[in-house]
């Protein structure tokens, strides 16, 4: 039985591991159609970093995602602690948006950012394109942020309030410092989402501003390119540093839940 | 308090005025689209028109392409339910310790980028990719499988994809289960099949269904899957919607069909409610 | 507090930086099929003249079309559509009248392929490649006498193992050829018996590529399809089992454009572009990387002879005779495409 639930565990994850690791191979492999090896090679890596139209769109993408992973947060802060603490009309509508927003297919909410942006006459470009980044990760960060409020002991904000702080300052110096971790989880998870868009950014953006998701896939369209594999492989360990800063921030939560 | 009335309005009209803006706009503007008249010169003429609708409800060329994409939704939906149960299950059975490793291990490929990893897909399953070349090498074919270009290349590229969305909330709520009362079942005689069926499945059908919605609803409109791993077949509702779009440029038909499949989506999410909900109720009434 | 506005000041900055980078150089927008210009090429442009080339690829002419009706202002200054498209976004406004002042390079052209139909006295275009679609047939899987006609791509034991152009005109023009119709009909009837042969064919169909449709044959994928010439000849410097087929009944000859659509934020440099590539150098450079026949004259006689005597690339006076220039079919090409749809969502 144990062996068996080995063999299964290792099966999922010979599936899950084996594409990424072929890729990262044929990103040092010197033969280019990658079907043999041909030798260790730099090469690819120095291609990439030559290829002008490559890096920037690398340079929008991160831009882009900085930008929309920043704002999303902010935004998804103060959303969620209105949501939270503040009764008002039209609350239900928001929530039940976010909820869409959320739960809709990638392809809806393109097309439905594209017709607004036809229809408001504001060209496709980096604006387009921020804004739907951040539409789009907005209630994930809400989602994240809520969650963390929710923990609150509600005990501390009655003394805020009873000691005579305002609502601004309850804000700025008792939610927002007490919501750290869950604004550090909800950015790097606005930043993944807004780096990992293919769907949503095919849509929304024109000439001016081409992103990195929408040249990888006319370059793989077309078919192998070891240029590809290399820049692949430089996202793959951006991924796995990611992963293990947003891990290493959990356990630093849970410590210090463990101090208080 | 005047202050205080002021950060508090401030910040419902920055939500509000946000939401209102970038998501209720948008889906109105959706919608009015999809009644309005294709113009091959412009993109579309103000005048109302149920063209896009009954196009695409009596042209029996687009009920297929919804049908197969449900069919294939379907089938990765199932593939990793069946694949991913076991795994959520038995990581949240393991030392603690040993779940976090876990669970990082299958964050990192859903941290990396998905078109990266589609295109990996592609260098696996080629007709001279990995996956044929150790077949042919181990003598269990003698001529390379075509996969590529096929349904089962999009699906072994969607299961891919998905199975860390099915995953995450199986392994939410097998976490949360109490196993004293899969103790209790087995120690009154229930056979490992029934304890199954008659305790666990129950308590952990919340997350089976959060985790099938969150697997089934993005896989229809994962157009860059098919485009990428699939063959001339249109297979997904997403492919459809990008083609008119981007390319046959019929906007109104577009918006029909995505206002079609977000109809299909709400039935379904509220069939997932109103089941959570009498399964809650059926489960308080027993406890 | 402090902490609390680090994040606005970086956002801030980011923006800034954002924005500064965009208006650095001087630059034009170019719109292209895929693998149809070398880097190089626009290496030595940004060179001779201090403008950058930010370069964007489609695979289709309605793709290009629809993104260039999307974008009204701050569009693309060069693109490449197909003879039909000049005539149909010239009809629709689209396109910039061209200042022949600021392109002496004409005189390099081919007489042959300048005032046609499509665009009388070049008014909005200039011509960029010509060349053909035929069949491409791996000989290692199929002998090549087996492969003559268009109507060979129908046979049973090719089931689920052709490969097409994703493109209507040129599918079309092959159902409409085998039929004995001109591939620029503008008769319904006729494009409707078209389309039921082309239905038959589909159970056969693979795939649709026009990115690059040599990469499934050097993969392995497919060993038959339809194939632009050019595509048909680097395929074969891969691999030389990989031949091109002059079907009988007659290939189908395109002429690929440049042309300057409105809206384009840099028309001066959009002239400056297409003046450099009728340069006999820089149109040598393009047949040699890719293998298509260039309209610029003069750079013919600079290509070895092992290109400029290759069928493939150059084809003879009978070929060009026996096959059809497409032309635009007005208001047709909306039952074409009426088809096509069908075609591409029923199967």
């Amino acid at each position: 039985m144990n062996i068996l639930r080995l063999f299964y565990f290792a099966g999922i994850f010979f599936y899950l591991y084996l594409p990424i690791s072929v890729l990262v191979v044929n990103a040092f492999n010197l033969n280019k159609y990658g079907m043999k090896w041909g030798g260790f090679t730099f090469k690819w890596f120095t291609a990439m970093l030559g290829n002008h139209s490559l890096m920037e769109a690398a340079r929008h993408s991160v831009v882009i995602a900085v930008c929309a992973a920043s704002l999303a947060t902010m935004i998804g802060a103060l959303a969620a602690i209105g949501l939270n603490r503040y009764r008002f009309f039209g609350r239900k509508v928001i929530q039940g948006t976010s909820m869409t927003l959320m739960m809709a297919p990638d392809i809806i909410l393109a097309i439905a950012f594209l017709v607004l942006f036809v229809t408001l006459g504001i060209g496709l470009g980096f604006w387009s394109l921020l804004f739907s980044h951040i539409t789009f990760c907005l209630p994930f960060a809400i989602m994240t942020i809520t969650g963390r409020l929710q923990d609150f002991d509600p005990n501390i904000l009655d003394a805020a309030r009873d000691l005579g702080a305002s609502e601004k300052n309850i804000l700025a110096r008792v939610i927002l410092p007490m919501m750290r971790p869950a604004l550090i989880s909800s950015w790097l998870l606005a930043f993944t989402l807004s780096l990992d868009d293919v769907i949503i950014s095919s849509f929304v953006t024109g000439p001016s501003y081409d992103v990195l998701p929408l040249k990888i896939f006319s370059m793989v369209k077309v078919g192998v390119k070891p240029e590809v594999n290399a820049l692949a492989a430089l996202l793959v360990l951006l991924s796995l540093a990611l992963v293990i800063v947003s891990q290493l921030m959990l356990k630093e939560k849970k410590n210090h839940e463990n101090t208080i | 308090m005047k202050i205080d009335s002021k950060t508090r309005f401030s910040i419902i009209v920055l939500i509000s005025g946000w939401f209102i803006l970038f998501g209720v706009i948008p889906l109105v503007l959706l919608v009015i689209t999809s009644f309005l008249t294709m113009d091959p010169a412009n993109l579309v003429r103000l005048s109302f028109s149920l063209k896009a609708y009954s196009q695409l409800l009596i042209d029996p060329s687009y009920i297929i392409v919804f049908i197969r994409s449900v069919k294939l939704a379907l089938i990765t939906t199932l593939l990793c339910l069946g694949l991913g149960y076991p795994f959520a299950w038995y990581t949240a059975r393991m030392p603690p310790r040993w779940r976090t490793s876990v669970l990082v291990l299958l964050m990192i490929p859903f941290w990396t980028n998905s078109l990266v990893r589609t295109y990996a897909m592609r260098m696996v399953l080629g007709t001279q990719g990995i996956l044929n070349k150790a077949l042919l090498s181990l003598g269990f074919i003698h001529t390379p499988l075509r996969i590529m270009y096929t349904d089962y290349a999009v699906v072994a590229g969607l299961f891919y994809l998905m199975l860390p969305f099915m995953v995450l909330p199986l392994y939410a709520t097998i976490e949360k289960l109490n196993f004293q009362l899969v103790e209790a079942a087995r120690d009154l005689g229930a056979g490992a099949a029934s304890a199954f069926i008659k305790v666990i499945f129950p308590l952990t059908l919340p997350g089976i269904m959060a985790g099938c919605v969150m697997v089934f609803v993005p896989t229809m409109g994962l157009f860059y899957v098919a485009s990428l791993l699939g063959g001339a077949r249109q297979l997904l509702v997403g492919n459809l919607i990008q083609q008119q779009f981007l390319n046959a440029r019929n906007w109104p038909l577009g918006s029909a069909t995505s206002i079609v499949l977000i109809i299909f989506m709400a039935v379904m999410l509220i069939g997932y409610g109103l089941l959570l909900r009498r399964f809650g109720r059926g489960k308080g009434i027993s406890g | 507090m402090k902490t609390r506005f680090k994040p606005l000041i970086i956002l801030a900055a980011v923006l800034l930086l954002a924005a500064l980078q965009a208006q650095a150089a001087e630059k034009i927008f170019i719109y292209n099929w895929t693998e149809y210009l070398p880097e190089s090429v626009l290496e030595q442009f940004t060179k001779e003249t201090g403008i950058e080339v930010v370069y964007t690829t489609y695979d289709s002419n309605e793709t290009m079309y629809a993104k260039l009706k999307l974008i009204k202002k701050d569009g693309y200054d060069v693109a490449v559509p197909s003879t039909y498209f000049v005539s149909k976004m010239g009809r629709e406004g689209m396109l910039m009248k061209l200042d022949h002042a600021l392109l002496p390079n004409m005189k390099n052209l081919d007489p042959e392929l300048l005032n046609k139909d499509y665009d009388p006295d070049n008014a909005y275009s200039i011509p960029y490649m010509w060349g053909s679609t035929g069949i491409a047939v791996n000989t290692d899987e199929i002998p090549k006498e087996q492969i003559t006609s268009w109507k060979d791509l129908w046979k049973p034991e090719f089931k689920g193992k052709l490969l097409l152009q994703d493109d209507l005109r040129e599918v079309f023009h092959m159902a409409l050829r085998i039929k004995g119709f001109s591939g620029n009909t503008t008769n319904p009837k006729e494009i409707e018996q078209a389309y039921l042969l082309l239905k038959d064919l589909m159970p056969n169909v693979l795939l649709f590529n026009s990115d690059s449709p040599r990469l499934p044959f050097l993969a392995g994928e497919v060993s038959i399809g339809m194939i632009w010439n050019g595509e048909a000849w680097m395929a074969r410097e891969e691999n030389p089992a990989i031949q091109y087929v002059y079907p009988k009944e007659g290939a189908s000859f395109w002429v690929d454009s440049f042309v300057i659509p409105q809206g384009a934020r840099n028309p001066k440099g959009a002239h400056a572009f297409i003046n450099f590539m009728m340069t006999p150098e820089v149109a040598k450079a393009c047949v040699e990387e890719y293998g298509y026949p260039t309209p610029v004259t003069p750079a013919i006689a600079l290509l070895d002879t092992d290109i400029s005597s290759s069928r493939t690339i150059f084809p003879d006076a009978g070929i060009i005779k026996q096959g059809e220039f497409q032309n635009d079919v007005g208001q047709a090409i909306e039952i074409y495409q009426k088809y096509w749809e069908k075609l591409r969502t029923s199967n």
